[in-house]
């Protein structure tokens, strides 16, 4: 039998987290429900409060007000040691006196399990993680991404409610990283415990990510599955901390949205009134000629400024008729090569209905 | 016998250091003595006046005994040129060959115990060992004698002893058990050292130095102790509750010699005479407890008379005591010394 | 041997010979210039260390007369005051070790749970007693610890005691006066090593379901003890050597090694007996350091490899 967490998965209710730490408020009136056995990222840069968040539910941290709820039970005021959540810790925090064996054993030896059990399931976690057989090893002995699957083994051996990971890639070069972000991705899948995963790598969120919750200044500005939340980002945080972004000024009135005298066209219901930016994904942006200007697309002309050549795909920059200037990406195909325009040269660009998203422009 | 630092060990580290004096010009010789107070008093009865006397400069340095005389004749590095020692001491370092021969066409003997006037070494001055008790304890009827200090029963209290000299313990020792004071001397040892078997465990301190015996006193750790006069003279002077008498006392000398080896021997010789001279050595009871080796010192009228009863080497005063024997000591003391700390030990 | 591998042999070919010869000259270069640059310290070593040490020794051999002989080894054996002593002096040693421990961990735990601020303040606290002189610090406590003094002047006073306690010139005043001078040669290597102590580790110990105590227990405790066991080293070898403090403290009943040594050195007219009461002393520590060597050597694959 594996290690199976699926059922012991709880859902948690966060709500009303308030954090101070002296006069300086971290998090504000701070609310987040996760799903049993989802895997949900907490993103967003240093200061953020995604880290202090991770500390109050494990119970370093006294939050100043609020609720968190396992599976229905309050664990707000439980100490850390009785919380039963698993833990993975940025520079993995392993006992440097005791081997791979002891370690994963930690947590079983403080719940009293029976040396035959402790040592058939420190057996399979290490399985689990592909560390068969290095039980004896000293902790110095290990790379960083054995040290990483160590650590991951004991947070999960005692069958947690609730697995933390705080940045817990963050020490491993860039291959290994991503290595270990597919594999703990694989891993989630098969134990299906409930996992609550903090980064600053907005890469690392989006790939391994059930949902992400974008944190910025001790608040949530969004939470959404990674897709909806590259396509569609409801604030100009979130649109500029997750992929590339230009951002387009434009002028709400009249239940219309106007660009330079035009009225641009959007699925969206339009905001009634208010300065608004339009984001625009490079990506997104491409060049058309005059007989593309109809249906469901809006047309910008803009002057070309650099393009840049990069292998697989081409960047171009280009300046508006107000002087900003957004980029373009394309796929390097033949028939877009082919029309590509030489510095200086008018050009307009062209963004399809469908692609308009508007954020609020604080 | 001395006023001797329980920090000897440390001065003598830092004498390995030092370097030595260069050749001095002949009118400059160097005298080493104790410090403190004693070497203070030294310096007005003795150091000044002779330098006075024969136009010389004398330099001063502080010794800690025999082992510092000892290192500077074995390391050919004399810096000395009269150093003070104890008694015994002279008799040893005699014994060792550390020492000029001195001449006593120079230096006038006349009036030194001639047991102190010896080929090499001459007495200095007298320090007594002598029993001290505190007044707010025992009234004026505290022990009077080293039989009433052993006598655990008839004067209950805490008590001190030397521990670092056993030579005055053992000699102190031997009066308990009723021994005559003319008759201490050759010392029975194990006599003694079952006497202090006797009384060992009724002591609260073995004292190593005058200041801690001072101290012990003072702040009435113990209610009677041995003390150096000098110690005890201080007490008394501060105001202390204490009660001393130079009865049966342990006279020990003090005694200078020249270090074999000083560059500055024959300026040495004149200026050790003049310090032996019963004209300065009447100076010495002025500034302090320790009295003058030389008894001549109080036919020169320089010391007042109701001075002279509170001296402990004032010819009246020397009939109470016991005279500690230098000669006996040179031959019997590491033996005595051993088996003494073995008994203080158990 | 096959020819593949001979052929991979220094000096076969012309240029892997001149290679060879070059990485040895290099080699040679290098450790030359490391003596080189080392040579200072070692003659230093050699001229305050090794040659008084040696000049130690040697006098130990010889007698009164000046003769080789083994004498002031015997005296040892002879006089029991001597095992006395020896025994005195590690008894005190120990006593003094393990006091220090007992005050000494909890107050450097203390520390190296402190804001950092906080703890460097504390800190001069525990560094100011070096300032003033071992002698002024055990007068100090002669005051305080004495019949009359403020220990039991105030326990008489608040009615606790009706006799006063002995706490001076016996073996605890020794005791409690080498302990505050030992104290912080425990305390700055324990707080050094508890500084090192991942606080993610002990954070990681009551995740996995440790309480608090246990966490202590298990993890900060063994991770502690490096700087435990050098702390107890420096104590314990510096009070083999003591002087000071005994001599003052003990009322000249608690002799230890040191002022028999001061004993030894005047009573008999030849340094050898002193010096073999020193080499005696420095080959005991030696062996000590040894075992204590050993002790850490054997439990480095656990408690003793840091990351």
């Amino acid at each position: 039998m594996l290690l199976s967490l699926a059922q012991s998965a709880l859902p948690i209710g966060i709500s009303g987290i308030e954090k101070r730490f002296g006069g300086v408020s971290v998090l504000h009136d701070l609310g987040l429900d996760v799903a049993a056995g989802e895997f949900l990222t907490l993103l967003g840069p240093s200061g953020s409060g995604k880290t202090t968040l991770l500390m109050i539910l494990a119970g370093f941290v006294r939050a100043n007000a609020g609720s968190i709820k396992v599976g229905g039970e309050e664990i707000i005021t439980m100490p850390p040691h009785k919380r039963n959540i698993g833990m993975v810790f940025q520079n993995y925090a392993l006992f440097p006196h005791m081997n791979v064996f002891h370690n994963i054993a930690f947590p079983l030896k403080q719940r009293r399990v029976s040396a035959a059990e402790t040592a058939e399931r420190v057996e399979r976690a290490l399985d689990l993680v592909q560390l068969k057989g290095l039980g004896e090893r000293r902790v110095d002995q290990l790379s960083g991404g054995q040290r990483q699957r160590v650590a991951l083994a004991r947070a999960i051996v005692f069958e947690p409610r609730i697995v933390l990971m705080d940045e817990p890639l963050s020490a491993l070069d860039k291959n290994l990283r991503e290595h270990m972000q597919i594999e703990l991705r694989n891993l989630h899948r098969r134990l299906g415990m409930t996992t609550v995963y903090v980064t600053h790598d907005q890469r690392e969120a989006i790939t391994m990510s059930d949902r992400v919750a974008v944190m910025n200044a001790g608040r949530i500005e969004q939470i959404d599955q990674p897709e909806a939340l590259y396509a569609r980002p409801k604030t100009k945080f979130v649109a500029g901390f997750i992929g590339e972004s230009n951002f387009i000024p434009v002028e709400c009135r009249n239940g219309g949205v106007w660009h330079e005298g035009s009225n641009l066209r959007m699925k969206d219901p339009a905001p009634s009134a208010g300065r608004h930016l339009m984001v625009v994904r490079p990506e997104k942006l491409r060049l058309i000629d005059g007989a593309e200007q109809t249906g469901d697309v809006n047309a910008l002309p803009a002057i070309v400024g650099d393009i840049i050549y990069q292998g697989d795909s081409f960047v171009c920059y280009a300046t508006l008729k107000d002087g900003r200037q957004v980029t373009l990406r394309d796929y390097c195909r033949p028939d877009v090569l082919a029309k590509l325009p030489a510095p200086g040269e008018p050009i307009t660009l062209g963004i399809d209905a469908q692609d308009v998203v508007l954020v609020a422009d604080q | 016998m001395t006023k001797r630092l329980c920090i000897q060990g440390l001065a003598a580290a830092g004498l390995l250091a030092s370097v030595a004096v260069p050749a001095s010009a002949a009118d400059t010789i160097t005298v080493a003595s104790w410090g403190g107070t004693y070497q203070e008093a030294q310096t007005k009865a003795f150091f000044d006046p002779t330098a006075k006397d024969l136009g010389i400069t004398i330099k001063q340095d502080t010794t800690n005994g025999l082992d510092d005389v000892r290192l500077q004749v074995s390391g050919n590095a004399v810096k000395w040129d009269i150093t003070e020692l104890g008694a015994d001491e002279c008799a040893r370092g005699s014994k060792e060959g550390l020492f000029e021969k001195l001449d006593y066409n120079v230096i006038d003997k006349s009036g030194i115990n001639p047991k102190l006037v010896h080929d090499d070494w001459v007495g200095i001055s007298y320090t007594s060992v002598v029993l001290i008790y505190r007044t707010d304890v025992f009234g004026d009827k505290g022990p009077k004698t080293w039989a009433d200090f052993w006598d655990v029963e008839k004067f209950p209290g805490r008590r001190a002893l030397s521990g670092s000299q056993a030579t005055e313990t053992l000699s102190v020792a031997a009066l308990a058990k009723g021994i005559p004071i003319d008759k201490v001397y050759p010392v029975d040892i194990d006599g003694a050292l079952q006497s202090v078997d006797k009384v060992r465990g009724h002591i609260d301190a073995w004292w190593t130095s005058g200041a801690q015996a001072m101290q012990l006193v003072k702040d009435g750790e113990v209610d009677m102790a041995s003390i150096w006069n000098g110690r005890a003279g201080t007490l008394r002077k501060e105001g202390a509750p204490v009660s001393f008498s130079f009865d049966q006392g342990v006279l020990t000398a003090d005694c200078m010699v020249i270090p074999k080896g000083s560059k500055n021997k024959d300026v040495a010789m004149k200026a050790l005479a003049r310090f032996v001279s019963p004209d300065l050595q009447a100076n010495l009871p002025l500034y302090v407890d320790n009295g003058p080796a030389n008894e001549k010192a109080f036919e020169t009228g320089k010391i007042p008379q109701d001075r002279i009863k509170d001296i402990n080497s004032a010819p009246e005063n020397v009939k109470k005591q016991v005279l500690q024997d230098p000669a006996f000591w040179r031959d019997t003391l590491v033996e005595a010394t051993e088996k003494f700390n073995n008994l203080i030990q158990q | 041997m096959s020819i593949g591998s001979a052929s991979l042999d220094p000096a076969c070919g012309p240029d892997r010979g001149l290679n060879a010869d070059a990485l040895r000259a290099d080699a040679r270069r290098e450790s030359r210039g490391l003596l080189a640059l080392l040579s200072p310290g070692l003659l230093l070593v050699f001229a305050v260390i090794i040659v008084p040490i040696g000049w130690l020794f040697w006098l130990s051999l010889f007698d009164e007369t000046g003769q080789l002989s083994a004498a002031n080894y015997a005296r040892f054996f002879e006089r029991a005051s001597y095992i006395k002593t020896f025994v005195t002096t590690f008894k005190v040693a120990f006593v003094v070790t393990g006091a220090c421990v007992l005050f000494g961990y909890p107050l450097a735990y203390m520390l190296s749970q402190l804001p950092r601020r906080a703890a460097s303040i504390c800190l001069i606290f525990v560094i100011l007693p070096f300032w003033t002189s071992v002698l002024v610090r055990t007068y100090a406590w002669l005051v305080i610890l004495q019949r009359k003094g403020l220990v039991n002047s105030w326990l008489i006073d608040l009615g606790v005691i009706s006799q006063p306690l002995p706490l001076a010139n016996n073996f605890a005043g020794v005791v409690i006066g080498m302990t505050h001078i030992m104290l912080p040669f425990l305390v700055l290597p324990l707080y050094a090593s508890m500084k090192t102590i991942d606080v993610d580790c002990l954070r990681a110990g009551m995740n996995l379901g440790a309480s608090p105590a246990a966490t202590f227990r298990q993890i900060f405790f063994p991770l502690s003890l490096p700087g435990l066991a050098s702390g107890v080293v420096i104590v314990f070898v510096l009070c083999l050597g003591f002087f000071v403090t005994p001599a003052l403290m003990g009322g000249g009943k608690v002799i230890m090694w040191a002022m028999r040594m001061e004993q030894t050195t005047s009573l008999y007219s030849n340094w050898g007996a002193g010096a073999a009461l020193g080499v005696v002393l420095l080959a005991v520590t030696l062996a000590l350091l040894g075992f204590f060597q050993w002790l850490l050597g054997a439990r480095a694959t656990g408690v003793w490899s840091q990351r």
